[in-house]
């Protein structure tokens, strides 16, 4: 998933350059306040742990193999900020003393691995550890090993869609002169994660049932012993808020993208349409709200469908689950 | 003596010092070969025009002949990056044709050449410590330098359960229905975290013990002189140069 240099449309690049530094001056600041001069070591240990478990491969299968991103894992094991920081550690020196990986393509390597994945690993890890894990159980039991096993699936996942999207954004922007047509780029990055993300669900659970039962130290601890403020700051701090946030920044990330790739033409259905002279009607039904044309109103209605989305998918489970008990 | 393989490049602790200490570039101060590599490289990703892209690998490969850093290094180090290079550029070619695939391996390859170039012609730590000197928030520089510091033992301890994991019979799995082999190699990665974690407390031990406080500070503080100057306007110029040409084939 490293993209090398001239791959990608320079405007491109350069998005991915911004939204990098943004994500990451955020992140310095807060791992600044959070983190004492003893942590700096423990915090290059595991980025040079996940480093070198890269170089892990795993059997895929017919020959081919794949190795762990180690976003999700990181995330899980010491929370999602350090591990931005820890990834962009881990890219920075893959770029720049091994090659792999462009200088140019930092911002975007680093928005797909440093960002998407730590955010989604441990967002999707945070919001499903509840519902699938017993109350109480001390032991890291099947229902947290499936939400660690879900979340690194899904952090690997969104990283590739996200290259993905970028190599199709790049490819439409500069009329070919870089990047991958969507018609290869998306089914076969999405394809091949898709089982490479298994492989990564499937070390991720191992590694971490392997630390929480030979050392549960090298986990982040809750601070369980401080009071939880009251109102709106206890929301705010609730680990279902903050596992919510992280999921929607990785999902924000994609929207410039999304427009850049719009701007240039319709979409399938409506070129299908065009081709065979057909017109829109009015609808029958109009929705209150609208996708708009600019970022802000773009991002308002992602966020109303993604809570929308997220709170079905709550409250199935939790209706699953209590039929599940009382069976 | 400490052998680790990392992501494919066989590398001795110190080795990639020692090619530094060999090469001219390891006199210059690191804050101008990494403002000149880089102006190059953001040039070179921008050029969309055939010969434009071949004159920029001819540059690059000028500049790894100059360095005198031992080419068999380069070639092998450049290998280990090939497969990402060729991906991209395979795509390209099936997909928009071979001269756009060309471009793509071209440009890719130049811009990795004159990085190894950089890489292998300077000294790691002051490479980082010029990142510093550039100002780069000192947590980051301090991760780096640690990490890959971290980077070498840890890969040495991975290739050595590697070597166990193989006297024991294991051949590294067969599909990912293959649970066996997939929790043994997780256990491995699991171990490798546990081991290095007492290291990590000895580390900051022996580094509070010289004088440690968050910030590594450079080993050595040279100036931008004559010879810098002249190897950024190298780069500038030739960059420029590149990117007007581009500009007028476009225009």
């Amino acid at each position: 998933m490293h993209i090398p240099d001239g791959l990608m449309d320079p405007t491109v690049a350069l998005t991915g350059w911004i939204e990098f530094l943004v994500v990451a001056a955020v992140a310095l600041y807060m791992v600044r306040g959070r983190t004492s001069e003893k942590d700096i070591p423990r915090i290059a240990v595991l980025a040079a742990g996940v480093f070198v478990a890269q170089m892990l491969n795993f059997p895929v299968g017919g020959g081919t193999t794949g190795h762990l991103v180690g976003g999700a894992l990181m995330a899980i094991m010491v929370g999602p900020v350090v591990a931005i920081m820890g990834m962009t550690v881990i890219l920075i020196i893959q770029a720049l003393l091994f090659g792999d990986g462009g200088v140019t393509a930092l911002g975007l390597n680093a928005v797909n691995m440093a960002i998407i994945a730590p955010l989604s690993g441990w967002g999707v890890y945070t919001l499903l550890k509840p519902i699938l894990a017993k109350k109480g159980d001390a032991r890291f039991g099947p229902g947290a090993s499936l939400a660690v096993g879900v979340g690194a699936w899904a952090s690997v996942f969104l990283a590739a869609s996200a290259c993905a999207a970028e190599l199709a954004v790049s490819y439409a922007v500069s009329g070919g002169a870089y990047g991958i047509a969507a018609t290869v780029s998306v089914p076969a990055m999405l394809g091949y994660h898709a089982v490479i993300g298994v492989g990564e669900a499937a070390i991720t659970v191992g590694v971490i049932t392997y630390l929480w039962n030979v050392s549960p130290g090298a986990f982040a601890r809750e601070a369980s012993t401080t009071a939880k403020p009251s109102g709106l700051r206890g929301v705010l701090h609730s680990r279902v808020a903050q596992a919510t946030v992280a999921v929607l920044i990785a999902f924000a990330l994609a929207l410039p993208l999304y427009f850049m790739y719009s701007a240039q033409g319709e979409d399938g259905l409506e070129t299908v349409m065009t081709e065979n002279g057909v017109e829109e009607g009015s609808a029958v039904l109009t929705s209150p709200f609208s996708y708009g044309e600019s970022y802000f109103a773009a991002l308002f209605a992602g966020i109303l469908g993604f809570l929308a989305t997220a709170l079905m998918a709550l409250a199935l489970l939790r209706v699953l689950r209590g039929r599940e008990s009382t069976d | 003596m400490l052998v680790a393989h990392v992501r494919g490049h066989r590398i001795r602790a110190e080795e990639l010092d020692e090619y530094a200490r060999g090469s001219w570039l390891v006199r210059l101060d690191a804050r101008a070969k990494l403002v000149g590599v880089l102006v190059f490289v953001v040039a070179t990703a921008l050029l969309t025009e055939t010969r434009l892209v071949l004159a920029s690998l001819a540059l690059s490969v000028a500049f790894a002949a100059m360095s005198q850093v031992p080419p068999r290094h380069l070639a092998k180090a450049y290998l280990g990056a090939l497969p990402f290079i060729l991906v991209a550029s395979a795509s390209v070619f099936l997909f928009a044709g071979a001269e756009r695939g060309v471009d793509m391996w071209a440009r890719t390859s130049s811009c990795v050449l004159a990085l190894l170039v950089l890489a292998s012609g300077t000294e790691t730590f002051d490479l980082f410590s010029g990142l510093r000197r550039l100002h780069v928030p000192a947590i980051m520089t301090t991760l780096l330098m640690l990490t890959y510091k971290f980077v070498l033992v840890m890969a040495d301890e991975m290739a050595r359960m590697t070597v166990a994991r193989r006297a024991r019979g294991f051949g590294g799995g067969r599909s990912l229905l293959d649970r066996r082999g997939l929790r043994l190699l997780s256990y491995t990665a699991g171990m490798v975290f546990v081991r290095s974690s007492d290291r990590a407390d000895r580390t900051y031990e022996a580094l509070k013990a010289r004088g440690f406080d968050k910030e590594m500070r450079p080993m050595r503080a040279t100036r931008v002189g004559a010879l810098d100057g002249v190897f950024i306007a190298w780069f500038a110029t030739s960059s420029a140069l590149l990117l007007v040409m581009q500009l007028g084939v476009a225009g």
